[in-house]
């Protein structure tokens, strides 16, 4: 890639300046609660930039401006149906139950609903996920540092964990949330100014319709066929609208992990909430470069359409916009980044190491421990990452582990915190029996992960309800706060679970 | 079954979208006052999440029945 003076000093600039940024916040760290939780002072708009910036990562510019060039605007229903409503659902049913129970994890959410059998299963397979899923990141990151700059890739790797290990290990959540508020509006300004510049040079709206219609008359329609084979409409509602986008709103930890961080129960809904704004604007930045690369060159075929949004940058920026763009891209992948490195160490810290190795040490002891891991983390993305190169699929069998867990995940937080007849029998059975379905679906009759996600689903809600109907019932000491509607008429109770949550008192 | 689901016009699946587009703008309405406002600084009237859902809604049935089929 050419590189000019002024696109270097802008990239450089912007990867220096992040790191310094965020270790600032270091001086609010003192306790583990500050470390994992932002010491539960993060006000709505930090945090519902923060979900946003954590949300969008590089493989969403190159995977959705791919995906715009092949079949259209039907790729923007990943933002659009396959985002907003389930997160409204989450923000006024899901979010306030797991900011009242206290809890650091979504894990330790369902241990509290459920049993400890229930938590554990959830936080291997989270743990293992986010963990496989960081060195995927970091061998993106190094890719982009090696080609736009020109480094080493074993030394891009390790820039790379410099840049987001400095301000990550030392400020915690605070630092990955304040920081992503910054690499947002980076991600912003950048994929403003490519787009408004390629509609520009295509003749607006209008031209880029008249120039892609003639040769692809569905590619301006959200809903395409049921024959489709990567988006048939049904998939796109029942599989990715009900199912996988909830499951990844709803209970993702890294996405929830923020609104845990509120300084109030209100801040942690209307964060959720408010990210909805600036998700809806997010197919500017990710679908329309790939459409806009299209009219400009529909010539590109095969794997090479997933280079639509490079093609762009390459041919359309002039010196400067280039710069800003590339920081953008990293603002993307940085910002993914540093959130998986924070919720990994959580869930391995909070989920593993307090519940079953050391119980009972001090406050800075976990601080310590919740330290060790992001370090150790950072050592393990460095050296798996090669590793993603010879296996290139890895990523896709990423997506594939969580599509098989997450449908039965929804589906026992959902009648976890919806039915209180659901008990911890129910929950386990459900989580068991609901990943059982997945897997054969996927083994056995190979079909695509969005009807998996939904059968499994279905499947693991049925197994809980009738194991639940056959099993003792939770006492309702145990439910309070942890179900919709048990406290939504005691005020007494809400103003106790308030201040629990706040870690005001230990009731 | 499978074939009478295939031969499904693509306006049922706008048609669908839009319902349930209308159903979250009303089970987020369902939602008590107090339950909304909890922890709240005060009770202003913007800070009501039921109105950011309902617009939230709104525009995205906006753009469904603009681009939906």
């Amino acid at each position: 890639m050419d590189i000019r003076g002024i696109d270097l000093f802008i990239v450089v600039a912007y990867l220096v300046a992040i790191p310094i940024f965020g270790v600032y916040f270091k001086r609010y760290v003192h306790t583990e609660q500050d470390y994992f939780l932002a010491g539960k002072m993060l006000p709505w708009w930090v945090i519902s930039m923060s979900i946003i910036g954590t949300n969008i990562g590089a493989y969403d510019y190159m995977g959705a401006a791919g995906g715009a060039y092949r079949f259209g605007l039907a790729q923007a229903n990943y933002e659009w149906i396959g985002a907003i409503p389930a997160m409204i659902l989450s923000a006024l049913l899901f979010v306030p139950y797991y900011w009242k129970a206290g809890v650091y994890t979504v894990p330790e959410f369902l241990g509290k609903r459920y049993n400890t059998a229930v938590r554990v299963i959830e936080a291997i397979l989270w743990g293992s996920f986010l963990a496989c899923v960081l060195g995927v990141f970091f061998w993106a990151s190094g890719l982009m540092l090696n080609e736009y700059l020109g480094l080493p890739i074993e030394i891009a790797l390790i820039a790379t964990a410099l840049i987001v290990g400095i301000y990550t290990i030392t400020g915690g959540l605070a630092a990955v949330a304040m920081t992503d508020v910054v690499q947002l509006l980076v991600m912003f300004i950048g994929g403003i100014a490519l787009t408004i510049l390629g509609l520009w040079t295509v003749g607006g709206w209008e031209g880029m319709i008249q120039k892609i219609i003639p040769s692809h008359p569905d590619h301006f329609k959200l809903f395409l066929p049921l024959d489709n084979p990567t988006y048939p409409w049904a998939g796109m509602i029942f599989g990715l609208a009900i199912v996988l986008s909830p499951a990844w709103w709803c209970c993702h930890q890294a996405i929830i992990q923020r609104t845990l961080g509120a300084r109030g129960e209100w801040d942690a809904k209307a964060g959720m909430l408010f990210a909805a704004f600036p998700k809806m604007f997010i197919p500017m930045l990710v679908v329309l470069p790939g459409l806009l690369t299209l009219a400009l060159n529909p010539n590109l075929v095969g794997a090479d359409m997933d280079k639509a949004f490079p093609w762009l940058i390459k041919n359309l920026l002039p010196a400067g916009l280039a710069g800003l763009v590339f920081a953008a891209f990293m603002a993307a992948l940085i910002s993914s980044v540093d959130s998986t490195l924070n919720s990994a160490a959580t869930l391995w810290t909070r989920d593993i190491y307090q519940r079953f190795l050391v119980k009972k040490a001090s406050d800075k002891h976990y601080l310590n421990v919740g330290r060790i891991l992001t370090f150790a983390f950072l050592i393990w993305a460095i050296i798996f990452a090669p590793v993603t190169k010879k296996f290139p699929g890895i990523y896709v069998a990423m997506q594939t582990l969580l599509s098989i867990f997450q449908g039965p995940t929804f589906a026992i937080t959902l009648l976890g915190i919806y039915w209180k007849r659901a008990t911890q029998w129910g929950g386990l059975a459900g989580l068991i029996g609901g990943v059982c379905i997945s897997t054969t679906l996927f083994l056995f009759e190979k079909w695509s992960f969005l009807y998996v996600a939904w059968w499994s689903f279905c499947g693991s809600i049925v197994i809980n309800i009738i194991i639940s109907l056959i099993t003792r019932p939770e006492p309702t000491d145990k439910l309070q706060g942890l179900v919709y509607g048990l406290v939504m008429k005691d005020k007494t109770l809400q103003e106790i679970l308030s201040k629990r949550a706040k870690g005001e008192t230990n009731e | 079954m499978s074939n009478w689901f295939r031969n499904l016009p693509l306006f049922w699946a706008l048609l669908i979208a839009v319902a349930g587009f209308l159903g979250m703008l009303i089970w987020a309405w369902f939602r008590p006052k107090a339950y909304i406002y909890q922890d709240a600084p005060d009770q202003r009237w913007w800070r009501d999440l039921r109105i950011w859902a309902s617009l939230l809604m709104l525009i995205q049935i906006a753009l469904y029945v603009v681009f939906g089929t």
